[in-house]
């Protein structure tokens, strides 16, 4: 009998301590938000910083979604005020499309990469992330700390500090990296893959958003990422133009992006390298520039 | 149904429930077996019939083989029949075909995936029939303590591989009195903190160990995924036996103990009493034992060492990635066994620590081909070990994180829990509070448990 109640005790005092541990950093999250909710070990989790950010901070002028294509382009890279970058690493343009509509405030601008399109959009992400779900009960106390000291260490740099660094990459010539394997490979992919139904899935549901966003005040663009020459005439890539071409043929839902090809670079034969990055960055700078002073898009 | 998922844990307690309601102790065994068959076809029901057949065919040869010796091995081959269909069928047809022959029934059994614990309970299975034919033990036991042994919901999934000799004494009528609280406790516990703070968060960094991630990787950072990925499996097999084993006392069963801080090994035989006991033990009774073991000379013995683990290789899957894995450590054990009388001579600390860094380190590269069952992509990944990166754009790791999750299973190899059980007893049950906690907030995405695809 005493044996059982000796039990009984460890298990109370076990329970205890792990009720208050759950009080703290349910409390925690009462207290500070979501913002807490921090980063982790991927690429998918730098983009759940950003859309945190997005949530808890003032609603930008420009938005962009997209794929891992536009993901590449950094906040730092592009000079136009107020703008942030929802594209996620592997994901679907839908996804973060979905997000933003789904905000009670809109940006002014939101402009929709449709390189990739036959991705599924995450809904789990969507759920997550839309105005109307709730807070997450407690936060993640070792990812929490290890945000902060991230945090602290490397800092997001502004534009201003970071514009030496970008010219001083841009005065470098085009990296001389021997893509061609990994182009193959890029280049195989493409041309057995069908993107035809989700594609057209996707650009169904871009279409709808973008009609409801625009009842809404906020004005939606297209834009098409340079890519390498192959992977232009790749199977994939002219399904996919031609399908989101067809659903929005006026010249001016697009947004140009005037840049020197020869320039440009891909790596690992699909994404962009830095310098090509912010080369891209910034014709899309000028494009946005344009559209503020009311010239045209393409 | 996993034992991370809710679903589990609804299922876990309303059998708990039920199990010591007075009315119910006569029929436990028949409760647990209705329990365990409800766990096992809910995921798969279309291969429930599949624990019905295995169960049945060893019975039915179990009460042959008690009357006279010669039906045993004719029992050992139906379930090595059934583990090499289900197990390597896939060698030989292409599951995406549309149709694999013109019989139907058999194009559908062809296409049957691989079902869950299959390799567990066949391996039951032949203990049972070895074990008690051996004992002589007549008359057989119940149908119902034999389904109980081989499909008991804890260990039917990924053991530990319970002997029949273990397992069978304890089936007896259970009182909640008799229940080790803490003891159950501190290993559901303890398992479910490595299963999700330690494994799933590790999980989400080693899948760049995957292809054709693993070319984004610098080379340092493809040796730190090695070394995480070692931790990964030890957390995630040593969480899913810990469970099984608190499961186990909560129903009144003891079953045993599957590691032992197997990273603390200073030879390559001294990890295989460590890691996966109950699988070592049962391929040393049943398997090396019966090869001659190490009563037909050195060179013989050598052979047996490397085709016990060939065999342990292939028996986690059909792929020459497991098989290769499986003859190096037979090939490593057989490579120590001349020195190993010589090294256990040498009394320094120094010298100790050498060699469990050198069985650290082979182990760990070995892993490598469990987390890349193809071999060519095996092969890949270790040469980018040993060459500089030329990936401009790297995937960034995050040290610290890697640290922090890596952390549990270091601390646990220099024995620091120890300190808890002796010192700081005090304090046992809040330490135990906090991991629990620690387990529901900083639980990594979810993943199945790695060797639930053995």
């Amino acid at each position: 009998m005493q044996k059982q109640q000796g039990s009984w005790a460890w298990l109370a005092r076990c329970g205890m301590s792990a009720a208050l541990i759950l009080a703290a950093c349910g409390l925690a999250t009462a207290h500070f938000g979501r913002g807490l909710q921090m980063p982790a070990t991927t690429a998918r989790d730098g983009t759940l910083v950003t859309l945190n950010r997005y949530i808890n901070n003032p609603v930008p002028d420009v938005v962009l979604v997209g794929s891992s294509l536009t993901f590449r382009l950094r906040e730092e890279y592009f000079a136009t005020p107020g703008l942030r970058n929802l594209a996620l690493a592997g994901g679907s343009p839908v996804t973060g499309l979905t997000i933003v509509a789904n905000q009670r405030r809109l940006p002014k601008l939101i402009v929709v990469e449709t390189n990739v399109l036959s991705r599924k959009p995450d809904t789990a992400l969507i759920e997550r992330f839309s105005a109307t779900s709730h807070q997450e009960l407690f936060f993640r106390p070792v990812r929490a700390a290890i945000a902060a000291y991230e945090n602290f260490s490397h800092a997001p740099a502004t534009h201003e500090q970071v514009a030496a660094s970008l010219r001083r990459v841009i005065a470098q010539p085009p990296s001389n990296f021997d893509n061609r394997i990994y182009l193959a490979r890029a280049v195989q992919e493409r041309e057995t893959e069908d993107p035809t139904a989700a594609a057209m899935a996707s650009v169904a549901e871009i279409a709808r958003l973008s009609r409801a966003l625009e009842q809404r005040g906020a004005r939606v663009l297209l834009m098409e990422l340079p890519c390498e020459g192959p992977i232009e005439a790749a199977r994939y890539t002219r399904i996919t133009r031609e399908i989101v071409r067809k659903a929005f043929p006026d010249a001016r839902q697009w947004l140009s992006i005037d840049v020197d090809r020869t320039e440009l670079r891909w790596a690992d034969g699909v994404h962009l390298d830095e310098r090509s990055a912010i080369l891209v960055s910034q014709a899309l700078d000028g494009s946005l520039g344009k559209l503020e002073s009311g010239g045209a898009s393409r | 149904m996993t034992f991370t998922s809710w679903q589990f844990a609804v299922f876990a307690a309303i059998v708990f429930g039920v199990y010591y309601l007075p009315p119910v102790r006569p029929f436990q065994v028949q409760l647990l077996v209705a329990a365990s068959l409800f766990f096992y076809g809910y995921g798969q029901p279309e291969l429930l019939p599949l624990p019905g057949v295995a169960v049945g065919g060893t019975y039915l040869f179990l009460v042959l083989a008690l009357r006279d010796r010669r039906w045993l091995p004719v029992g050992i081959i139906f379930n090595l029949a059934l583990l090499a269909f289900f197990k390597y069928k896939f060698l030989f047809f292409d599951p995406k075909a549309p149709v694999l022959v013109d019989v139907a029934a058999i194009d559908f059994l062809l296409k049957l995936p691989l079902p869950v614990g299959i390799s567990f309970f066949v391996f039951h299975n032949i203990s049972l029939l070895v074990d008690l034919t051996r004992e002589k033990k007549a008359p057989a036991p119940s149908l119902a303590d034999v389904f109980l042994y081989i499909i008991f919901f804890p260990q039917l999934v990924s053991g530990p591989i319970t002997r029949a000799g273990l397992f069978l004494p304890q089936i007896e009528p259970k009182r909640f009195s008799e229940i080790p609280v803490v003891e159950a406790a501190k290993w559901v516990l303890i398992g479910f903190f490595f299963k999700l703070y330690v494994a799933n968060n590790l999980n989400e960094m080693t899948s760049y160990m995957d292809f054709p991630f693993y070319e984004t990787l610098q080379t340092q950072d493809r040796w730190l995924l090695v070394i995480l990925y070692g931790y990964q499996i030890y957390a995630d097999f040593f969480g899913y036996s810990s469970i099984a084993i608190g499961l186990g006392l909560l129903f009144g069963y003891r079953l045993p103990i599957n590691f032992d801080l197997p990273y603390i090994s200073a030879s390559f035989s001294e990890f295989w009493t460590r890691w996966h006991i109950s699988l070592s033990t049962w391929l040393r009774t049943y398997l090396y034992i019966p090869l001659g073991g190490n009563r037909c000379g050195k060179l013989r013995t050598y052979l047996n060492l490397i085709i016990v683990m060939g065999l342990g290789g292939l028996w986690h899957g059909a792929g020459f990635s497991y098989l290769i894995w499986g003859l190096m450590h037979g090939l490593l054990l057989a490579i120590e066994r001349p020195f190993l009388k010589t090294f256990e001579t040498i009394n320094s600390a120094g010298f100790r620590a050498l060699r469990i860094a050198v069985v650290f380190s082979c182990v760990t590269m070995l892993w490598i081909f469990f987390k890349l069952p193809n071999f060519d992509h095996a092969v890949s990944y270790i040469s980018g070990m040993f060459r500089p990166s030329t990936n401009p754009n790297p995937t960034k790791l995050f040290y610290d994180l890697a640290l922090l999750y890596s952390l549990p299973v270091i601390l646990q190899h220099l024995r620091l829990g120890v300190l808890f059980e002796r010192r700081l007893a005090t304090w046992e049950p809040y330490v135990y509070g906090a991991l629990g906690a620690l387990a529901y907030l900083e639980a990594g995405p979810t993943t199945a448990f790695i060797y639930f695809q053995f």
